[in-house]
C-alpha cells in the first residue's frame, strides 16, 4: 500500500481526493447513494467501463487509438450468446471463443496499422464499422435472448454491495499493472510508445509490441462485452455502442500522454470512479439523464486542459504562441542543434 | 573587416539576472551591441546563452537588470514586442511553414491584400523578391519551402527578419545544420548585412567560426560574463577556451593505444538503396575508425545499411569473418553485437519522457529477464548503476526523465545503453554534436577508453578537429562513395589538408 501511495502521480492523487470529496458529498446530499442497491449498480457499471477505459489506455500507451473497442465488445457478446443460445455450446467454450475473437480483432487492428502505416484513428474507425457490420449481419439487430442462467446470474450476483463481476475487473487491472511494470513486453510497450524510432534503434521488436497492445485492447473490450452480456442477461447487438466517450475519458482525465509512452493505470481508475460518481450523482439528484453526457464531455475537456496546464503552465495555455515551449522543467537548457537527414 | 561608420550602440543589456526554480541562469550578465557589428556569444551548454537570447527577444522577462535600445529602456512582454522593436531571432529549428512558398513565408506576418481580405499573390512575389535578393536566394519566389535545404531555409528566415525591419539579428547556432560551403555563403551574407548597418549576434559552438566571422565576443560561463564585448583581434583560441571553461588544456592530444587487433567488421563492395556503391573497408578490434564527410555525403545512410535499417543491394558485410545478413538493428544487436548511436539523440536515440534507467537498460531487458518475461528492477539498477558512474551522467536519480538532462548528459545516456549491452562493434554517429567542450572531451576520452579495451569503434563526424583527434584511420566519403582511406598522424594541418584535397 505504502509503495502504491509513494508512486502515485499528482494526477492520480488529485483525482482520488476529488473522488473522496464527491463520494462524501453524495452521501450527505442523497441518502440513497449509500444504499446497497445503488452502490451495487454503480459498482457494476464502473467495473465494465473501467475495462473499456483500460482497453483504450493500453493503445494510447503506444501512441495510437482504438475506436473499435465498443464494436469488438458488441461482436464478442453476440458471438458468445449466439454460440450458447443457437448452438448449445458450453459456456466456457463459448466465452473462450469470444475472448480469443476479441484479442484477434485487436491484433488485426495492430497488424493493419503496422503494415499500411495508416493512422490508427482512421483505421480503427474503419474496422469498427466492419466489426459492427458483422454483428448486424449475424443478428439483424435482434438480440440473442435466454443465455444460460449461470451466465446471467453471475451478471447479477453480489456480495453485499460488491458486484461479483468486479472480481474480473480487479484481476485484469492488477494483471495489467504487473504486465506494464514487471515484464519485458510491458516495458517494451511503453518504450515503443515513448519513441518508436528510438525503440527500433535500440533493438526492440516494434511490430510485436504494437500488435500486443492492440491485442490486449481487443481482449479487454471482449471481456467488457462479455460482462455486459452477463449483466443484461442477453446478447444485445447494441452492446458497446456508447463506449467511445468513456474509453477516452478514463485515460485522458487520468493523465495519459496522447503521444504515447505513458499508462497511468491508477489515474484511469480514479478518473473512471469520478465519471461513475458524476453519472450516478446526476441520476440520484434527478437531473435530466440526457444531460449526463454533457457533464462527462465537459469533464473530459477539463481533464485535457488540466493536462496541458501541467505540461506548459497556465500562462502559455491561454496565450496563442507560434511555438510551444518544450515540455521540460529546465528552462535554462541549451537546445541541441538538429540536423536534417542526409540527402540521397 | 572594419566597419565604415563609427558604430553606435543599438542594444545594451546590463546587469541581467534571471532565476528559475532552483537555479540562477543568469547573474549580472551584460551584452553590448553596435550597429554594423557582428558580436559572437559563446559559452558552454548551460552557460546561459539561450536564456539571454530569450530575454532579449521577450520570451522571458528578467528578474533584474535593464535592456535598452538606442539608449531608451525597453521592457518586452512578449516575442511580438521585441519584433516590433526591430529584434529578430533565427532559431535552429526553422519557424517556417513548409507547404507555403518562399515568398509567402517571408511576408507571412503581413500578406498583402487586394480588396479586403483577398490575397494579392502578384504583390507577394513582387515584394518578396528584393528581400530574397538581399540574402542571395537565387530561385523562384514560388518555390515551396519544403523543397529547400537547411541552409536555404535559414536564408529565408533571415530575409523574413530583414523584411520586418529587423536592425538586430540574433542567430542561434546557425551553422549547426549546414555544410562548410553553405557556411561560407552564410558568412558572406552576414558580412553584407553588417556593411549595411545591421547588428548581428552570432551564437556558436565552433570557435573557428567565431574567429573567422565575429568582430567582438561576449563569453558566458555558469550564467556570468567572463568576457564582455571583447575584441576578437588579438584574442587566441586558448584564451577563448579559458574564458569558456576556466582552463585551456582540455583538448590535448590523446595518448597512444595498443595496436589494433583482428578485423571484426569487413565491408566489401557494398551497394545500398540509398545510393552507396563500391564501399570497401574493414574495422578492427581496438581501433577507432573515422568516417568523415560533409552533410549529405551518405555517411549516416551507410551506417544504417550496415546495421540493416536501410536496404543493401549488393556486396558483403562480414562480422568476425563470417558473412552476415543483418535484417535490422535488433538482429545486429542480438546476433552480431553491433550497436549504433544515432546522430539525432532526441528523435532516434532516446525516449525523452522516460527515465535514465529505462533509456539505459532498454537494450538488456531481454538478457535480464527471468522465467521468460519477468524483469526485476533491482537487477536493472545493478546493471545500469556502474555505467552511470563510469559515464559520469549528472542526474539526481535513475528515475529522472532523460528529457530534463542537459545535451551532454543525454548523449552519455544514449551511449550508455550500448555499453550496458556490451556490444563489440559500436558505430557512433556525430558523438558530440551540440555538446560543450568539457563534455566533448569527456566523451572523447570515453571512446578512446572503449577502444583501448578492445571495442571496435567507427566514429562518423563532420567535425574535422574531432576526427583528427580521435581516429586512428580516416575514411573520407563524398557523394556516397569512399574517396579516401588515410592513416591519421594527428597533425591537424597535415591531415585536414589531406582530407580537403580528396573532397575537392
Amino acid at each position: 500500500m505504502v509503495a502504491i501511495w509513494r508512486r502515485m502521480s499528482g494526477v492520480a492523487l488529485g483525482l482520488l481526493i476529488v473522488d473522496l470529496a464527491g463520494a462524501l458529498l453524495l452521501t450527505v446530499v442523497t441518502p440513497s447513494f449509500t444504499s446497497t442497491y445503488n452502490l451495487f449498480i454503480t459498482g457494476r457499471d464502473f467495473s465494465i467501463l473501467l475495462l473499456v477505459a483500460l482497453a483504450q489506455m493500453i493503445v494510447l500507451a503506444v501512441g495510437q487509438m482504438n475506436l473499435s473497442i465498443g464494436a469488438i465488445g458488441g461482436l464478442v457478446a453476440i458471438v458468445e450468446s449466439g454460440l450458447m443460445v443457437s448452438y448449445d455450446t458450453p459456456v466456457v467454450i463459448a466465452i473462450a471463443c469470444g475472448l480469443v475473437l476479441g484479442a484477434a480483432c485487436g491484433a488485426v487492428n495492430g497488424l493493419l496499422i503496422h503494415w499500411t502505416k495508416v493512422n490508427s484513428f482512421i483505421l480503427t474507425l474503419g474496422t469498427s464499422y466492419v466489426f459492427a457490420g458483422v454483428n448486424l449481419g449475424i443478428t439483424h439487430a435482434t438480440p440473442f435472448y435466454h443465455i444460460p442462467g449461470a451466465v446471467a446470474s453471475f451478471g447479477q450476483a453480489r456480495i453485499g454491495a460488491f458486484p461479483e463481476i468486479a472480481i474480473v475487473t480487479i484481476v485484469l487491472a492488477v494483471a495489467l499493472a504487473v504486465f506494464l511494470r514487471q515484464t519485458v513486453l510491458g516495458r517494451q510497450l511503453l518504450a515503443v510508445g515513448g519513441n518508436p524510432v528510438a525503440a527500433a534503434l535500440s533493438g526492440l521488436p516494434v511490430r510485436r509490441v504494437i500488435v500486443t497492445a492492440h491485442g490486449i485492447s481487443g481482449f479487454f473490450g471482449a471481456v467488457a462485452g462479455t460482462l455486459l452480456m452477463a449483466q443484461l442477461g442477453e446478447g444485445q447487438p447494441t452492446i458497446g455502442v456508447t463506449w467511445i466517450l468513456p474509453s477516452f475519458a478514463g485515460p485522458i482525465i487520468g493523465g495519459a500522454v496522447l503521444a504515447g509512452g505513458s499508462a497511468p493505470l491508477l489515474g484511469t481508475v480514479f478518473a473512471m470512479v469520478l465519471v461513475s460518481l458524476i453519472s450516478d450523482g446526476l441520476i440520484l439528484v434527478n437531473a435530466n439523464p440526457y444531460w449526463v453526457q454533457f457533464f462527462v464531455g465537459a469533464l473530459i475537456l477539463g481533464g485535457v486542459l488540466l493536462g496541458r496546464v501541467r505540461a506548459v503552465g497556465l500562462r502559455d495555455v491561454f496565450r496563442l504562441k507560434s511555438t510551444a515551449p518544450p515540455v521540460t522543467d529546465r528552462p535554462a537548457e541549451e537546445p541541441v542543434p538538429r540536423r536534417p537527414a542526409e540527402q540521397k | 573587416m572594419s566597419t565604415i561608420a563609427p558604430a553606435r550602440v543599438v542594444l545594451e543589456a546590463a546587469g541581467i539576472r534571471k532565476q528559475f526554480p532552483g537555479v540562477v541562469a543568469l547573474d549580472d550578465v551584460s551584452l553590448r551591441l553596435r550597429s554594423g557589428e557582428i558580436q559572437a556569444l559563446v559559452g558552454e551548454n548551460g552557460a546561459g546563452k539561450s536564456t539571454l537570447i530569450k530575454i532579449l527577444t521577450g520570451v522571458y522577462q528578467p528578474d533584474a537588470g535593464s535592456v535598452t535600445i538606442d539608449g531608451a529602456p525597453v521592457r518586452f512582454g512578449s516575442a511580438r514586442d521585441a519584433l516590433k522593436a526591430g529584434i529578430s531571432v533565427v532559431h535552429q529549428e526553422h519557424n517556417l511553414i513548409p507547404q507555403f512558398t518562399v515568398a509567402e513565408n517571408i511576408l507571412l506576418e503581413r500578406i498583402p491584400t487586394r480588396l479586403p481580405q483577398l490575397v494579392d499573390y502578384a504583390a507577394i512575389y513582387r515584394e518578396a523578391r528584393p528581400w530574397m535578393k538581399t540574402v542571395g536566394l537565387d530561385m523562384p519566389a514560388t518555390r515551396s519551402v519544403s523543397a529547400l535545404s537547411a541552409a536555404q531555409m535559414q536564408l529565408v528566415e533571415i530575409a523574413k527578419a530583414l523584411s520586418l525591419q529587423a536592425r538586430i539579428l540574433l542567430l542561434d547556432e546557425p551553422t549547426a545544420a549546414i555544410t562548410p560551403h553553405e557556411t561560407g555563403y552564410l558568412f558572406r551574407v552576414l558580412r553584407e548585412l553588417r556593411a549595411q548597418g545591421v547588428a548581428v549576434v552570432f551564437v556558436s559552438h565552433k570557435l573557428e567560426e567565431v574567429f573567422e566571422l565575429a568582430d567582438r565576443v561576449t563569453v558566458l560561463r555558469d550564467g556570468r560574463n567572463t568576457a564582455l564585448d571583447h575584441e576578437i583581434k588579438g584574442l587566441t583560441q586558448d584564451q577563448m577556451v579559458t574564458y569558456m571553461i576556466g582552463r585551456s588544456d582540455v583538448l590535448a592530444q590523446l595518448p597512444a593505444r595498443p595496436a589494433r587487433g583482428e578485423p571484426v567488421l569487413e565491408v566489401r563492395d557494398l551497394a545500398t538503396e540509398a545510393g552507396a556503391r563500391g564501399i570497401t573497408f574493414s574495422l578492427h578490434r581496438g581501433e577507432i575508425l573515422g568516417l568523415y564527410g560533409l552533410v549529405g555525403a551518405g555517411r549516416t545512410e551507410l551506417a544504417k545499411a550496415i546495421i540493416g535499417e536501410l536496404k543493401v543491394t549488393g556486396g558483403d558485410v562480414l562480422v568476425r569473418g563470417r558473412s552476415a545478413r543483418i535484417r535490422d538493428l535488433r538482429d545486429a544487436l542480438a546476433r552480431h553485437r553491433i550497436g549504433y548511436v544515432s546522430e539525432n539523440r532526441k528523435e532516434e536515440g532516446l525516449i525523452l519522457l522516460h527515465s535514465v534507467l529505462t533509456n539505459m537498460s532498454i537494450t538488456i531487458w531481454r538478457r535480464l529477464r527471468l522465467f521468460g518475461q519477468w524483469i526485476r528492477r533491482s537487477s536493472e539498477t545493478a546493471a545500469v548503476m556502474p555505467l552511470v558512474k563510469q559515464l559520469d551522467v549528472r542526474a539526481h536519480s535513475l528515475a529522472q526523465q532523460v528529457g530534463t538532462l542537459s545535451g551532454g548528459n543525454q548523449q552519455k545516456v544514449s551511449l550508455g545503453k550500448w555499453l550496458a549491452a556490451d556490444v563489440e562493434i559500436l558505430i557512433i554517429d556525430e558523438p558530440t554534436i551540440g555538446i560543450d567542450i568539457k563534455t566533448k572531451n569527456a566523451l572523447h576520452e570515453l571512446i578512446w577508453n572503449l577502444a583501448a579495451n578492445g571495442k571496435a569503434i567507427m566514429v562518423i563526424s563532420s567535425d574535422m578537429p574531432e576526427i583528427v583527434r580521435l581516429a586512428d584511420r580516416i575514411l573520407i566519403m563524398r557523394n556516397h562513395r569512399l574517396v579516401g582511406d588515410i592513416s591519421n598522424s594527428h597533425d591537424y594541418e597535415e591531415v585536414s589538408a589531406a582530407i580537403m584535397s580528396r573532397l575537392s
